[in-house]
């Protein structure tokens, strides 16, 4: 490829003009910036301690050494992150799972009552959550069960954006191959299960995907409801590591918390890069805020 | 064709009726007459398997929002410790917190973060999502650097801005250095610590109206823009009169979601400044959290919800009055 056709390439790229390289260019350095504190945090995690707090500003480390590391794994740091897991993936099933079956019978069943079902669901999306987390922290407490898988995952299985997709999907979907199972003979579940949800892989997709983030995120009810370290999700665990509630990072110094963070956030950039188009048709269709 | 049904059964209730000559026969198909017509809804046989379909989600979510809102609302009304019984205290709560110098500085404060990250994120989310749509080379990569800090948790942000924001080493500081900048406290004074966490907040928020904004532009028609700019219409211009009055609903809805969002702020001033220095940058959940779990105040931590429950509802009402008189 010569330079000219490779200039007439970078022009094509939706109908660029001479005058609209300047724009062009600040764009590209923005979305460089834009990423600059995660490679930042990549970069200190590999420091050695004493070039951490340096003078001088080094994107890349002089020597790249995995102390910080092992110095995370000092602390349960593993169990943490067994926990997120159980909890996020056992919330995302589960949420998945209820979701459909409420988002099938809303958009296909005909039942009294669903109009006001549905209504009372999005009217609950006006709720903040943090309206209901004092009740809930005083309930799990008498009911004895704090420091409990229970306790993180039962709040975070009846997701009401969960309904929403598959509502949508299935509102979306021709019933034709459902009513000819139906004529013959099937029940209503066996529908449900074999020709319904089979072909509701994209909307299952998109749901797993916004539940896991959302619940490999979740801060503030792991925070309250557990306290015993060994409980602790990844997120509350690592948050630890902030020299303004923690100590750990005011002994051991930054590098050692951006390893932390750059192990908590290798999951959720990884499902993004993989997933990128689902995760953005997601959040545009729903519009599910954190 | 429902119609018809309806009417097809109402022919075979009469037809039924007509060829009943017995009483008993006759009270027999009566029962059975009230069973067609009453088990159709909307004109429809009645699925009451919906119900079963419903229920492994609806026990979660009455329990956990509408038995927890009014349990929530009971407790604001009680003194309550972690130990003990509720005592009810009737208003006593609500009155100690319209006095309390906390609430006013916690209300304030999370006014003045609305202030400062709900129009960084719309106009940044507007003005990239902008710059991505029009598919310039590397407009692949811009969208994934846009929205890659939306998928992160909270605590990667907190702490990552921490060690960025950090007066002394930090990067920030470092390059105002450069220009000839001294140092600027972010995080450790009580003038600076809001706008700090803001920052962080609006690195972290963007990525959703991003996206909202790019779809929305998505499903303007490219011949429209392009009509407007064969009639002269400068970039500027043609974004303005005709992309800006298309994109209204979006972002009145982005503003809307996120002020509720920022009113909401927690995490970040928790891991950021846990509320300093001397409450300048503490928001009413974070307040929310200590009373409950360092003070041991769960009816006055209540409390504080229900009125935190009873703003965002009015300002939700406010912004959507003034959305409706606009239109």
């Amino acid at each position: 490829m010569n330079i000219s056709t490779g200039i007439r390439n970078f022009f094509r790229h939706g109908n660029m003009k001479a005058r609209d390289i300047p724009f062009w260019i600040v764009g590209v350095v923005i979305a460089v910036l834009w990423i600059a504190p995660f490679v930042w945090m990549v970069s200190t995690s590999f420091k050695p301690a004493k070039e951490v707090m340096t003078k001088e500003i080094e994107w890349f480390p002089r020597h790249i050494v995995l102390d910080n590391y092992k110095k995370v794994f000092e602390y349960p740091v593993a169990r943490w992150a067994w926990n997120s897991f159980v909890v996020a993936t056992t919330s995302t099933a589960l949420g998945v799972l209820f979701g459909a079956m409420a988002g099938y019978a809303l958009a296909r069943l005909n039942f009294p009552g669903k109009n006001v079902f549905f209504a009372v669901l999005i009217a609950s999306l006006m709720i903040p959550t943090e309206m209901t987390i004092i009740p809930m922290f005083v309930g799990f407490l008498k009911v004895g069960l704090s420091n409990s898988y229970i306790a993180l995952i039962l709040p975070t299985i009846a997701n009401v954006f969960s309904v929403y997709i598959f509502r949508q999907f299935f509102l979306g979907l021709p019933a034709e191959l459902e009513d000819a199972a139906a004529i013959d003979g099937a029940s209503r579940f066996a529908v449900f299960w074999q020709i319904a949800m089979p072909l509701a892989r994209s909307p299952i997709i998109a749901a797993s995907i916004l539940l896991f983030t959302l619940n490999w995120n979740s801060f503030l009810w792991p925070l309250l409801i557990i306290f015993d370290d060994n409980m602790k999700t990844m997120p509350v665990g690592i948050a630890a590591f902030t020299p303004v509630v923690g100590t750990h990072t005011q002994l051991e110094g930054f590098g050692i918390s951006m390893a932390g963070v750059t192990l908590l956030s290798l999951p959720g950039l990884l499902i993004f890069f993989i997933f990128q188009r689902f995760f953005i048709e997601g959040i545009s269709r729903t519009g599910i805020k954190g | 064709m429902i119609a018809s049904l309806r009417n097809g059964r109402e022919a075979i209730i009469q037809a039924g009726e007509k060829s009943m000559n017995t009483p008993a026969s006759l009270t027999i198909w009566r029962k059975t007459k009230l069973r067609m017509r009453k088990a159709t809804w909307n004109d429809r046989r009645i699925d009451w398997s919906g119900y079963v379909f419903l229920l492994p989600f609806f026990i979660p979510f009455l329990t956990f929002t509408v038995v927890a809102i009014i349990f929530g609302a009971y407790i604001a009304f009680n003194d309550w410790g972690i130990m003990g019984a509720p005592e009810w205290v009737g208003l006593a709560n609500f009155k100690e917190a319209f006095t309390d110098p906390w609430v006013a500085k916690a209300f304030v404060n999370i006014l003045r973060y609305g202030i400062i990250i709900v129009p960084g994120v719309t106009i940044l989310g507007l003005t990239f999502a902008v710059y991505v749509n029009k598919r310039w080379f590397l407009s692949d990569f811009a969208r994934a650097a846009f929205y890659s800090p939306n998928v992160v948790s909270a605590t990667v942000i907190g702490l990552v801005w921490v060690w960025i924001l950090d007066t002394q080493f930090g990067l920030v500081n470092k390059y105002l250095n450069m220009i000839g900048i001294p140092n600027i406290p972010w995080l450790t004074s009580t003038q600076w610590s809001l706008i700090g966490v803001s920052i962080a907040s609006i690195w972290w928020d963007l990525g959703f109206s991003f996206v909202l904004f790019l779809a929305a532009l998505q499903e303007i028609p490219r011949e429209i823009q392009e009509a407007a700019e064969i009639d002269g219409a400068s970039g500027i211009q043609s974004f303005w009169y005709v992309s800006v009055p298309i994109l209204r609903p979006t972002i009145s809805m982005i503003v809307t979601l996120q002020l509720i969002a920022t009113m909401r702020i927690f995490s970040q001033v928790y891991m950021m400044t846990n509320g300093g220095p001397a409450g300048s940058s503490v928001s009413v959940i974070h307040y929310i959290y200590t009373t409950a779990i360092v003070r041991f105040r769960l009816g006055y931590a209540a409390a504080v919800s229900l009125m935190l429950f009873v703003v965002i509802l009015i300002v939700t009402l406010i912004q959507q009055r003034l959305i409706r008189e606009s239109d």
